[in-house]
């Protein structure tokens, strides 16, 4: 089950017609080598680490995962029913690949790994999420941050 | 996704994105993304294949040395090993639903079934260390009797301030979901999501409560009740099986 054409018709339908916002731009930024690169997650999964409140449904605020959070304090409370769980809560790099990460900095493939990680809640209208996007950058450019790996569910 | 990206860039800062839907990633047109084959829900692949990951977040973060964009969208080429079911793999046994169900003995069943899984639970907790059972922050077996009472009708009142009934309702039931898919996959032989999925949503009392639920939802006259229980419930690939 990995394709559109795995799902049910009228879900893939929906998925694949899903409206999209209609940028007038087409920003891009270049930077150093991945090798110099600090890089950050910012995931769609809404991911919250244990003990905070989850996400409630199309929220447009995003949540911060520091680092050192451990696998057994991150819980995923994304309102969409249509996805699969199982790979999460057998291995949180499925979508949350920051071993994977830290593993790639040791390596010195990439320069290093940001201090704080973000996650959404990737069935709220992309519009509304853009003064919390914008807000967040901001956030990322203090941790030094110059690359970000987008994952959704 | 993709949009996050294009805030974020126009912000300053460079971003690649992982396309599980290659349509939606075409129409927003991000600054770079990867699409992969894989099931959503599976940004990365296949759980516990460290390799593989990192081939697919290396593929994706390569993206970045790149100078022929924007927009850059690249497909990658290899499926979730993952993915296929695993003939191996035993499901936990659960008590079959008798003839003639009704509201209360479904309720019954269901509050009877969660503590057989106990076992199963508890040596998934130690073969992986970690549950994302948690949203409601209740007791698995609250987390049965608030479903049940549901199921029974009596719409009880929320347990937690600040969350509504339905809320509570809709974590109620994610911990569920959480708690047997992770006891259906107890053990070293692991089911695909199908596997498992079909256990949950065929053989098990939850899952028929849950479809019961649903039910109850859509016939419904309160609105918001019709929704949440109507769309957040049983998922769409189940929903299509079951008509």
């Amino acid at each position: 089950m990995t394709r559109l054409t795995s799902l049910p018709p009228a879900q893939a339908q929906r998925l694949a017609e899903l409206e999209c916002p209609d940028f007038k731009t087409r920003p891009w930024v270049t930077g150093p080598t991945l090798s110099k690169r600090r890089v950050a997650i910012v995931s769609s999964a809404g991911l919250v680490v244990r003990g905070e409140n989850p996400f409630r449904g199309r929220d447009a605020d995003y949540r911060a995962i520091p680092a050192v959070t451990k696998p057994e304090e991150l819980l995923m409370s994304h309102i969409s029913i249509n996805f699969d769980r199982t790979g999460f809560q057998e291995d949180w790099n499925v979508a949350f690949p920051l071993d994977r990460l830290n593993e790639l900095a040791a390596d010195g493939m990439i320069g290093s790994v940001a201090r704080t990680h973000y996650s959404f809640m990737g069935a709220t209208d992309p519009v509304e999420m853009e003064l919390q996007a914008r807000e967040l950058a901001g956030r990322l450019k203090q941790d030094q941050v110059d690359a970000v790996i987008l994952s959704p569910v | 996704m993709s949009a996050l990206g294009h805030y974020i860039e126009e912000e300053g800062i460079a971003t690649v994105a992982i396309s599980l839907i290659r349509p939606q990633t075409e129409n927003t047109k991000p600054p770079r993304a990867l699409w992969v084959p894989f099931e959503l829900g599976r940004p990365f692949g296949p759980p516990n294949g460290p390799a593989f990951q990192k081939r697919v977040l290396l593929a994706a973060l390569r993206l970045l040395e790149r100078e022929d964009g924007p927009v850059i969208i690249e497909d990658f080429a290899d499926d979730d090993p993952r993915g296929q079911p695993d003939p191996a793999w035993r499901p936990p046994q659960v008590p079959a639903a008798a003839a003639g169900s009704t509201a209360e003995t479904l309720a019954a069943r269901l509050e009877a079934e969660i503590p057989l899984l106990q076992g199963a639970h508890d040596r998934w907790l130690a073969q992986h260390g970690r549950t994302t059972v948690g949203l409601s922050a209740m007791p698995i077996i609250d987390c049965g009797r608030y479903v049940a009472d549901w199921v029974r009708g009596k719409a009880p009142s929320s347990p937690r301030d600040g969350f509504s009934a339905i809320l509570i309702l809709r974590f109620a039931v994610d911990d569920l979901k959480a708690y047997y898919l992770e006891a259906g996959a107890a053990g070293a032989p692991k089911p695909s999501s199908r596997q498992v999925g079909d256990w949950f949503w065929n053989d098990t009392a939850v899952g028929a409560a849950i479809v019961e639920l649903r039910a109850i939802g859509l016939a419904s006259a309160d609105e918001r009740l019709k929704a949440v229980l109507g769309n957040f419930m049983v998922p769409a690939v189940r929903v299509a099986m079951m008509s």
